[in-house]
Parts: structure tokens; sequence; C-alpha cells
């Protein structure tokens, strides 16, 4: 039996199904541009679901994103967050958020300052967007507000005590409580497992009757991020019309929900709005010509070719596969393209792990002209119709930086403006 | 005598204070009680600390010094025998082979039967094909191979074990985190041990008949510290790689005079690929390096190719304190791998010892030429018993074997007893035994102490997953109650990442890239605030 | 008879041998322990297992504990795990290897059953049905159907047919079980006017061989039938609405490097195509209380094999079938949708507690929709959601795509209603 062949034809072709390349999506069919995703979803299910713009500089905490930019822009011109304008900047967060909106997760707009949001362990950082259902515990922190903190029975690595203990001096009027969810009281239970069990209303009803004989004078209620995976909104209104509280959500270590959520967001809503999706499948090979770019796939039982006008690259780094690390070098392995090395492999990671500069390996990636082309050896474009936008990009440490959703889909807008300029 | 100690005076008293938790330590420590003695073994860190956490985990048929050094070859054999009769719990019986690859001298090969025969070390020639068919990951080149009787011994259990059996023998006492800082000395005795309990910071004052020094590569600095002069240590660094699973059924080595990258060791689940050797001036503040890394691997390549494409979890590396005879050469290869005890009563002490040198195989025979000294200096006349007593086992002392916890988590199925590290399957069960009764428990437990003590942070996430899951447990039990936990934790990643830095390349990048999105951007340990205030 | 192949003497070392089964380039050492596996699986938690430490334990070397553990049978080999893991780790892999490495006389009797009776005649049927006694049911069928409804007084459902287009393999629940099933699908092609056949030999659809991880039996299964359809030189082949047959098909053609002259097709897509065409031209006005549908991806048919264009045709056929307004996805759904648990051959292992148990977030994603009716191309899938709808008092119902089509068009035998609600069994 032939394997099956199918070609699929496209104007733009997005390489890569985490934020950059779903942003990109997005961007590009509010454009109208005929828009096919391609690949796997790699660190974006690592998310704590905060959108952060620039949160951190050369180891300091910022308040101001905006002025970070500034600043960035003086001493490190290449980082691709300088080489964008803050109009630009903020009509991607403007313009991601309402699509989140528009597809079901609520989320605050971006403003002029970052917020001081909550971590798992009890530590607060800053960030530029905050998810409805995470809202309130910065009010409560701010207020330091007197706060039931709730963990659950069976889920390992959250604890109520601990954030309890770190928030000692700061917020001391926390209580916490250890209860068992409905349905799961014994072994070991998921987040995910609980967030979609919640989306069934007799669930969220007997949760909220088991947390509310606890409550003992709490003005809000804190719990890790499990309130629903694809109407968390809803399930959060619903435990605050019945708890009589504000309610929210803390993040977890992975697996988690919150960017399971974005994911399974994204891979619902998307098509419904014309994006052709081909999920989970890993582009092999690339042929790339001055009229246009084929891609190879290979399905189960199925090789896909997608012919394409233009390309987004969003394919991640090492977690997701779009860069590779050999013994001695660092590459790109789906086209080959020359990345920015961070020198030999003895230099790729700090002596001390916590280095306030970061390693350099995260400043490796890929070099691109202002349009986001990737350049070659030359320090020409590879291809005219070929873009890149996210992680993989050079001369960024979004993990230290508190960056990765502005790098993302502020490279992924920019990306998308510059395929548009070139297609027919 | 029994110690006393009281929490104002912070004053221990006891028979023999023993200075240094290593396999050294914990002998001299279970050879004592074995005659009726209490001892205090006290280190400035915790168990297996130095050298003896910090080796490939070899019992030495003997065959590996057979051709430089043919008594401390026979003295392997025979320890190595013992051992494994023992204490059978702590070691994996897996056999060993010397193996030759073209390019290698097969004079030397050809001569090695010989050497072992001098020494009693039984050696079976292999074809090449034998050899394939024994360690299928072989490579295809081989000139020459040999089986001889090497074995892997699992040294955290084994020092355990030893300082429990001491424990229960006379109620000696292991202090962890004690930092020896001065003796007091009177009349030609030491009077008095000054010591820092390096958690709390409080002074602490040991008093004891007999103190032995047993602090490994430390020993010539405690030596001076008595104002000793007679111990002369050179430092041989010796680093070692990690594998992600079993590379081997068992111990390979490389059939030519000992060079880099010579052996392959299993460790129960992973194997351990080494050894270099490097001359260090300080024993402190050793690191495994990068070029030593690649070169132990090139090297080991040469007998295992598949070692190329195999994912290594983590390097790391200890400090061999060879003893240095005046005059003798500086090069840790060529220096001799027997131990010395020094009595100093050519110092002017009467009531001090240092113990040093020697090898992990050999570590029983050390503490039993130390026990003679200190029992008959004490006027105890009882015989050592080491070498005919088995070493009893225990629950909390057992979790350090690679694959042991997944199996009883497994056969006792009890669904709450949730599992904190996954790589390596250890369950909460395991962190309440090592918590409650583990030797050093006395004391306050750390997520560090519980890695030390289980395979905790040992598997290929390396600490990304666990040091969370730990840390908040320890939080649920109460044992952490402030921020001390949070900054425990940011300690045990750091020490960690010291060990997988010179591996990180291949599949073990991810890896990495994933702990530290673990790490800084969720848990915000690189912005802690006391990290900030830095 | 056909020889059955002896079980391995020891046990297996994992590592070793799913390194020849997965493709090129994976491997388990690139497993961070993330847990995403474990965290989207149904079966996690089932004897104390899950994806995440099944893998770690074949790391570890627990050979003999993975291959004892009676959690293989509760996988379903659904491979959402691979899906979903950002490394495309496979534990179906090892699962299915740690069948094979059962005791015969330990495996899931029901499992078993059904293999055995497969490989006692060329009829492959695992409800031991006979070729000859199939034949006779299908020509009573047909007679049934051309004295009942005038408007089907010549439809035929050739066997042996030389040149067809299409070959049919027929799940063999109908013909044993409920022949008036039948008729639906027949009626279909016969209203397209599609040119078909089914085989005598090698006539069954499902293979319960590949459930026990008998490679041997699961070849000898795909070989009898693949033999059969080359001898008819049919275009394209096709079975009736079953996941796991399809999938057990193409997968075992290549697996085995089986000769196949015809292209693996599925009904579903070719229901979609007919619409299109215009050639099937159903509608939902029927459903005029506006009743709620929604849709089981079988994993088989989707994730494991044609993915998500498929989901795609099955959402089509779908929405035309129950109006845009009426069609409600599950979430996730496509190819991440969650396993029902009915499908590995869970469904006849006998373990029901635990099949439920692995039911029960299905059912939630069920209740969640508010649906009355799901609708699935799979039998397997709609016995284990009917199961479970009773189980936990699920007021749905579970429906063939066939029966709404015919119903749509006006061409349901009043014997063909009995998966319907009473709304719908009377219109």
């Amino acid at each position: 039996m032939k394997r099956r062949q199918r070609r699929i034809k496209t104007k733009l072709a997005v390489i890569g199904a985490g934020l950059s390349g779903f942003s990109a999506a997005i961007f590009a069919l509010k454009r109208g541009i005929k828009t096919t995703l391609l690949g796997h979803t790699g660190a974006l299910a690592y998310t704590t679901g905060y959108l952060d713009l620039l949160g951190a500089r050369r180891g300091r905490l910022l308040d101001d994103p905006w002025a970070g930019l500034a600043a960035l822009r003086e001493d490190e011109p290449e980082h691709p967050l300088a080489r964008l304008g803050n109009d630009e900047i903020k009509d991607a967060f403007a313009c991601f958020t309402a699509a989140l909106r528009d597809m079901g997760i609520g989320y605050s707009m971006p403003g002029a300052l970052n917020r001081m949001v909550l971590l798992p362990a009890g530590i607060r950082k800053p960030t530029l967007c905050v998810p409805d259902t995470m809202l309130a515990g910065m009010e409560a922190a701010d207020r330091r507000a007197k706060t039931l903190i709730l963990d659950f029975a069976g889920l390992a690595g959250f604890s109520a005590a601990e954030f309890k203990a770190n928030f000692l001096t700061t917020w001391p009027a926390i209580t916490v409580q250890k209860i068992q969810f409905p349905g799961m009281e014994h072994g070991q239970v998921f987040p995910e497992v609980m967030a979609r069990a919640l989306e069934v209303p007799s669930l969220y009803a007997e949760l909220a009757r088991r947390i509310s004989p606890r409550l003992d004078g709490a003005r809000y209620v804190g719990l890790p991020a499990i309130l629903g995976m694809h109407a968390p909104d809803e399930v959060h209104a619903a435990m605050e019309r019945l708890l009589g509280l504000p309610v929210f959500e803390i993040p977890t270590i992975p697996p988690a929900v919150p960017g399971i959520r974005l994911r399974e967001l994204f891979e619902r809503a998307l098509p419904e709005t014309g994006l052709e999706l081909e999920p989970q499948l890993k582009v092999q090979r690339a042929d790339l010509r001055p009229d246009g770019i084929t891609l190879y796939l290979h399905g189960p039982m199925e090789d896909l070719e997608v012919e394409s006008e233009a390309v987004i690259l969003a394919s991640g780094r090492f977690l997701s596969g779009g860069l590779k690390a050999g013994h001695e070098t660092l590459s790109e392995p789906l086209l080959g393209l020359p990345l920015y090395q961070p020198g030999a492999r003895k230099d790729w990671y700090r002596r001390e792990y916590l280095d306030r500069r970061g390693h350099r390996i995260n400043r490796a990636g890929v070099k691109t002209d202002t349009d986001l082309r990737p350049l070659g050896g030359d320090g020409a474009p590879v291809n005219t119709r070929l873009f890149a936008a996210g992680s993989l990009l050079a001369h960024q440490d979004w993990v230290r930086q508190r960056c990765g959703t502005g790098l993302a889909i502020a490279t992924a807008l920019r990306a998308v403006k510059s395929a548009q300029a070139i297609l027919s | 005598m029994s110690a006393k100690s009281s929490a104002k005076s912070r004053l221990y008293e006891t028979e023999v204070l023993i200075i240094g938790g290593g396999v050294t330590g914990a002998g001299v420590m279970r050879d004592l009680a074995l005659r009726g003695i209490h001892c205090l073994l006290i280190d400035r860190c915790d168990l297996n600390a130095g050298a003896s956490g910090g080796n490939h985990g070899l019992l030495h048929s003997g065959g590996r010094y057979a051709s430089s050094d043919t008594r401390t070859a026979a003295e392997c054999r025979h320890e190595s025998e013992l051992i494994k009769k023992l204490a059978p719990e702590c070691v994996d019986d897996c056999g060993g082979m010397f193996v030759a690859v073209e390019g290698d001298d097969p004079d030397f090969a050809a001569r090695f039967p010989g050497f072992c025969q001098a020494a009693g070390i039984i050696c079976e020639a292999l074809s090449p094909q034998e050899a394939r068919a024994r360690e299928p990951a072989l490579s295809e080149k081989i000139i020459a191979a040999y089986a001889i009787p090497d074995a892997a011994i699992d040294p955290f259990r084994l020092v355990s074990q030893n300082v429990e059996h001491a424990r229960r023998l006379t109620g000696s006492v292991f202090l962890p985190h004690m930092e020896l800082e001065a003796f007091q000395i009177a009349d030609g005795r030491i009077s008095s041990a000054l010591c820092r309990d390096r958690r709390s910071g409080a002074a602490v004052r040991i008093r004891a008949r007999q103190i032995v020094n047993a602090a490994g590569a430390w020993a010539m600095n405690i030596a001076r510290l008595a104002r000793c002069e007679d111990v002369n240590l050179l430092y041989s660094k010796g680093t070692l790689i990690v594998s992600n699973t079993r590379l081997g059924r068992g111990v390979i080595n490389r059939l030519r005079p000992p060079g880099d990258g010579d052996i392959l060791v299993p460790g129960g689940t992973v194997s351990l690929l080494g050894t270099s050797s490097v001359t260090v001036e300080d024993p402190d503040r050793i690191r495994p390096g990068v070029d030593e890394v690649d070169r132990i691997l090139a090297e080991g390549a040469a007998m295992l190719p598949g070692l190329e494409d195999a994912r290594f979890i983590r390097a790391f590396c200890g400090v061999r304190p060879l003893i240095r005879a005046s005059g003798a050469a500086t090069d840790g290869r060529k220096a001799g791998r027997g131990f010395s005890l020094f009595d100093h009563e050519d110092q002017g002490l009467e009531n001090f010892a240092t113990i040093a040198g020697g090898k992990l195989t050999t570590f029983r025979a050390m503490a039993e030429k130390t026990g003679d000294l200190v029992a008959r200096r004490l006027g105890n006349t009882s015989m050592c018993k080491t070498a005919t007593t088995p070493l009893p086992s225990g629950d909390a002392v057992r979790m350090t074997e690679p694959g042991r916890a997944a199996r009883d988590w497994y056969r006792r199925a009890e669904p709450d007893d949730l599992i904190l590290c996954e790589c390596e399957m250890v369950p909460q069960s395991a962190v309440d035994e090592i918590v409650g009764h583990a030797p050093g428990a006395e004391d306050h437990m750390s997520l560090q102490a519980i890695a030390l003590r289980s395979r905790i942070g040992k598997g290929a996430c390396q600490g990304a997953f666990c040091a969370h899951r730990v840390t908040s447990y320890l939080y649920d039990c109460g044992i952490y109650d402030s921020d001390n936990g949070m900054r425990l934790m940011r300690d045990f990643v750091a020490e960690r990442y010291r060990g997988v830095r010179p591996v990180l390349w291949g599949r073990q990048l991810p890896q990495m890239e994933l702990a530290e999105i673990m790490h800084c951007a969720m848990a915000g340990l690189d912005i802690a605030p006391d990290e900030a205030e830095q | 008879m056909m020889e059955i192949a002896p079980e391995r003497a020891e046990p297996v070392d994992f590592l070793t041998t799913a390194r020849d089964l997965l493709p090129e380039g994976a491997s388990y050492e690139a497993c961070i322990a993330c847990g995403l596996c474990a965290s989207g699986c149904p079966a996690s938690g089932l004897y104390g297992m899950d994806p995440r430490r099944f893998i770690r334990m074949a790391m570890l070397g627990l050979n003999e504990e993975l291959a004892g553990t009676p959690w293989v049978w509760t996988c379903t080999q659904c491979k959402r795990c691979a899906y979903i893991c950002p490394m495309g780790i496979d534990v179906s892999v090892l699962v299915g290897i740690a069948r094979g490495g059962w005791p015969r006389d330990k495996k899931p009797k029901g499992i078993m059953r059904s293999c055995e009776a497969q490989m006692r005649d060329d009829s492959t049927s695992a409800m031991g049905l006979r070729s000859a006694d199939f034949i006779e049911i299908i020509a009573e069928t047909v007679d049934e159907i051309r004295e009942g409804d005038k408007r089907f007084k010549n439809l035929t459902a050739p066997i042996d047919k030389a040149g067809a287009e299409f070959v049919v393999n027929q799940n063999s629940r109908e013909p044993a079980v409920e022949p008036e099933e039948l008729g639906p699908l027949w009626k279909i092609f016969d209203y397209v006017g599609v040119s078909w056949s089914y085989t005598s030999k090698g006539w069954a659809a499902e293979n319960f061989c590949m459930f026990t991880g008998d490679e041997t039996s699961w070849k000898e299964m795909v070989k009898t039938r693949v033999e059969a359809i080359n001898a008819l030189g049919a275009k394209t082949w096709i079975n009736t609405e079953c996941g796991h047959s399809f999938y057990t098909m193409w997968k075992g053609i290549e697996r085995f490097g089986l000769e196949a002259d015809f292209e693996a097709g599925n009904l579903i897509s070719f229901y979609a195509k007919w619409i299109r065409e215009g050639r099937l031209p159903v509608n939902s006005d029927w459903n005029r209380d506006n009743l709620k549908f929604t849709v089981q991806d079988p994993c088989q048919l989707v994730r494991k094999s044609i993915g998500d264009p498929v989901a795609d045709d099955l959402r089509f056929v779908a929405r035309k079938l129950v109006g845009e307004g009426n069609f409600v996805d599950m979430q996730p759904c496509r190819s991440a949708n969650y396993c029902c648990g009915g499908g590995g051959g869970f469904l006849q292992a006998g373990m029901n507690e635990q099949r439920r148990a692995y039911g029960k977030r299905k059912f939630d994603q069920i209740i969640a929709t508010k649906a009355q009716y799901v609708l699935t191309p799979c039998h397997n899938c709609h016995s284990q959601m009917s199961d479970i709808g009773g189980y936990y008092g699920g007021k749905y119902h579970v429906v063939h795509f066939w029966t709404l089509i015919c119903l749509s068009l006006g061409i349901l035998g009043p014997n063909e209603r009995k998966y319907l609600g009473p709304e719908l069994a009377c219109l």
C-alpha cells in the first residue's frame, strides 16, 4: 500500500505550535491571510499563564517595562524587543489579549506598569497581563488581606504552608487548609484532571461546599490553578458566586493547567476562525526557493506537502526542538540556519547556576534583519520568504529577563507584517 | 561512658571523637563500637561529602593495581571478598572485565594474567566474541579481554550502615555540619575539640579521650590544627560522568596502564564513566570540568562506541588523598594507593591519630589498624570484629540503592504514598523514613540531607521537579516553617547544577532548559528577596 | 488452524526491545520527566501506574515489574501521551511489548478468546462467525430489506465481486448479533450508487490479536484480508464504522511489509465526499427539537491514523446531519481527544471497575457538552460510552452515523432504530 500523499497550498505557513506560532496565526488571520500552522507544542505547556513583557534587566526587577525597553535599546540594541517600537509591542499585547478574550479566556489589558503577581512557592514577580482568574491574588497580597490558601491532598508540588511561610513577613494574614478534591480522595491528583472535572457544574458546587466551612473570616480564597480548562472564567465566576468572595488561582509547577489551557484554546478556537492546523506534526524538511517554500511532514499514515508563499519559523529553543546542541556547537536542525554561537561548550553556561548575568547559551539563536528574516553566513537574508519569531531568536534571555510572551508575540507580529508585505 | 549534651553549653563527651564522615571515619566508628567503645563522629558537611561520595563505587578485585602495586592489589582482593560476604546489600556483584582495543599495547595485555596471578586474583581469558556476548556494548575492535571479580558498591549505603550499626552497638552519635576549629592541647594530650555548628553558628566543645583524624583530603589540615607536621598529602582530583541508563552489565576496565576514561562501573540503574586524574592544590572548591568530561568520553568511546550518543546527566569529582612520601612523584596516577596510620607520638601527642590515604575497597582494613591503636591506648583489649561480623542493613539506610525506592513502592502499591521524585520514584514514605531514622536524623533534616540519603535529585531531572515537590512536602510536614526551605532549595539546585554543567549537550540540555524555567521563571529562585539584595 | 507463536521465555529488556520499534530519531532517553503524559492520561492512577512511571521504570530497568503490571491492559494504546509529549515519546510501544510477553493463560480471557476465534478459520471473525454463516446472514438480511422497503427492491450486498470499486470489511457485531444494523450502510451505498463488495475470506474487520500483543497473529489476520482484497482488484478498501480495524490494517501492512494493491479509505471521509458532491443529500430538518449532538473522535482513526483531516470530515458530516447550531464539541477533541476507555481491548478485558474509572473522564466531557446524543464511527467507543452513560447515570444516547444519515434521508427502517432515543425512534 502506498503511503498517502497530501498537498496543501497556503499563503503563510507557521512552523511551531507555541506562543509565537499561535500568535503569528492570530495576527495573520486577522489580516485575512490564509494561514497554516504546523509543528509541535513544546514549552508552551510549561507556562504560568502570565504574559510578561519585560520583568527584569541585569537581575533587577522592573516596575516599568517601557522604561526597561528604553534602557534595553541602549545597552542591548540587538535584543529582538529592542528592535521593535513601543507602539508595535503594545499593539501586539492588545491584539493578543483581545483575541484570548474572544476565544474564551479573559486577561487584563496591557498597562503602563508591571503588576506583581504570585508564584507557586510564595514569591511575587512582575508581569504585564494577568488572567482574570489570577487577578484577585495581587489585590489580596497588596492589601495584606486575610486570605485562605488551599491545597489538595494528593497534589504533589504545591503546598499552601510553603506559600504562607514565604509570605510570613509581608503578608501574615494567610491561613491554610488542605482539602480533598471531590471524587479524587485517594492517590495522586493532577491539576489538569481537577480542572477538567470542574467543568461539570455539580462538581464545582461540591468543591465550594467543601471550602465554605473553612473560610473562617477570610476575605479572599486562593487555590492552585485548577478552575476549569476550557471555560475557566465561567468556573471562576461560579466559585466566587458560591463562596461569596473573590477567588484567585496560583500557578503550579508542570504539568500545570495554564499552559494546557492556552494550547487547547488555540487548538480549539483558531481552526474556527480559518486556521488550517496540522497539530503536533513536525516539519521534517523544507525546500526554499525564490518563488515559494515547500515544507514536508510525515503523519502517521501520510506524507504531507505544504506549498506556501511565506514561512514563519517559530520552532522554539532546545526544549521544543527548534535548536539542537551538539558536543561543540549549537544548530538549527530544520534549515541549518547559522546561529549566534555563545563560544565553545565550556562558555555556554556560567560557573554558578543563578549568576545574575544569565547563561550565555540563552543568548544563542537565529540572527535576523529588522524584518525578522534569518540571515545566512554572508549576512544577507537566507530567503526573502522566510521569517523567524519567538524564543529561537538570538540575543535575548527570556527566562531571566521575564520577557517570554513579549518576545513571542511582538516578534510574531513583526514577522507577520513583514510576510504580508511580500505576499501576492 | 555516654555522650552528654546540654542545649546551653553544647558540650559533648565521648570516648573517641572521629573527624570525617566518610567511609574511613564511619568504618573506624563501627570498628570501635564493636569493641564496646562509644564514639562521636563529626563532619563539617555530611556523610560521604568528600571522596567517599565522589568515586565510582568500584569494589576493586585488585586487577587495576595488579601491574603496578602487587601489595595493594592483593589487599583489594582480600578486602573485596570480605565485603561481598559481610555487606552483601551494599554490593552489586556484577563481575568485571579488562579489555584492550586496537592501538593498546598487546604486550601489556598478554602480561596481565601474570600480574593477576601474583596478587592472587582470578583472571579468565575471554575471546572477543565471548566478551561481547557478556557486554554487548563493547567495541568490535577488542584485541584482548579478561574476566575478573570486580564488583560495584554503594558507598552511601556502606557509610550509612556503618554509622547506623555503631549507633545500635554503643549509642555512638553522628553530628553533621560540625566544623572543627581548634584543639585545646595540654600536657601532650588534646583535651577538647572546639567546633562550630555550621547551621546554627553555635560553638560546640567536644571532650574525648582519643581523637581520630579520618578527614580524607582534609586530614593534613586537621593534623596541622593539632600541630602535627608529619601528614603530607597529595591531592588528586578524579572526575566521573553518570549516564541516564545503565550501559553495561558489569565493570568494564581498559586493559592498559591507568589513564583517563578507563573504566565504566554500573551504579545500579546508571553507569559511571571515569576517571580522570588531575593533581590539585586545594581539595576545596573542586569541580568537574568540560575538558575533563570530553577527554573521559572520548577515551571511553574507544571501548564502548555507544557512549558517543548516550545521555549523561551529571559529572562529579572527588579528591583522592594520596600519601606523599618524602621526595615522591607529584603525579597522582603514579603515587601509591596504600594507606598510613600516624600515631603522632613523635609529634608529642598521645591521644591523636590520623588515618590517611587508602581506598574505598580497603576501608575496613584501615579501620582495623586504627581501631587496634585506639583500643590499645584506651586499654580496651577487645579484638577487631569487622572481619567476621556481618554489617546489618535497615530501612532508613537502604534508600540510596538505585531502583530500590521504585521497587518497594511498586510492591506496596499504596496509592496515597505520593511519589515526590518521579525520575527515581522516591515516595513520601521514603522521605518520612529518612527524616525519622536515618543517621544524622537526630538533627534537623533538609532537602540536601534527604537527597544524600536517597536517590532524590539523582535522576534525569537533577532536581528540576523533585526539589519543588520535596520542599513542598517538608513545608507540609512542618520541617520547614519560614523562607529557609526556599533558600535550601536554591542551594540544592545550585549544587546540582555544578555537576550538570559539564554534560550539557544533546538530550540533557533541554532538561536543563526546563529546569531553568522551573527554578527561575516559576519559583523565582533568582529573584527571591535575599537573592535580590546580594 | 494457524500456528500461534510461542511466548517469550524470559522477561524482555524493554528499552532494548523498544529501540527497534521506535521511529528513527525517537528515544526514551529524551524523556524529561515532566509528566504531561501522566497528567493527560485517563489510565493514570489505575494499578498505581501512569505513562511517566512506565517510562521511568523502563529507564530504571524494572523489567520484571513492567512485564507483570496489569496496567498494560488498561492502557488502550491510544497514543495521547505521544501526542502531547514535547519529545514525542510513545509509551504505547512499551505497552505493546509488555502485552506480548504475558503468559497466554494470564492474558485477559475476553481478548484472548476473541483472538483465538479469529485464528480459527479464514473468516477472521472475532465472534466466531464462519464465512458460510456470514454469507447466509447477508443473503437473508438483503431479502428482508428488499421486501420491507420497495425503494430498495434492487439492493445488493455483493460478495467476492471482482472489479468492485470498494471492498468492505464488516465488523462481526452486526452479522453476528444485530443483522438489522447491516441495513443502513447498504442503503447508503445503494443510495449513492457505489460499486462495492464484501470478501468471503477475511471479511471481518476487527483484530483482537493486535490487542493481545501477539504480532504473529496480528500479521496473519491482516495478511488473510489483504490477499482477499488483492484478489478482487478493488481500488479502495474501507471498513464499517469501526476505529481499530482501520488502524490495524494500514499499520499491519506497513509494519509487516505486506503487498497491498489498494488504498486504505475510511467511511467517514466518503460520507463527507458524497455529501459535498450532492450524492448524499442529508439535511437536519428532522431535528425539529434542536437536539444537541456531540461527536467522539475514535483515537484509532483520528490521532493514530489520519489526524485532523478526518476529524474535520467527522464534524462536517455531523453538522450537516444535526444542524450547525446543534453540534457541540467535547473538549478537548480531534487529535487531542481522550480515549473513551473502550479501545485496546479494554472493553473485552473483563476489568470493568478500572474501565469505568478510566471512562469517567469521557463521561464528564460528554456531560459538560449537555448533548443528548453522542455520534461515533467506532464500535468500541459506542459500547463504552453507552456503558459509562448507564453506569454514571448519563441521559445521553450513542448512535452510529449511518443511523442518522438514513434517518435524515428518510430511509431508516423501523427495525434500524434501536440506538435512537424515543423522540427520534418515532420519527
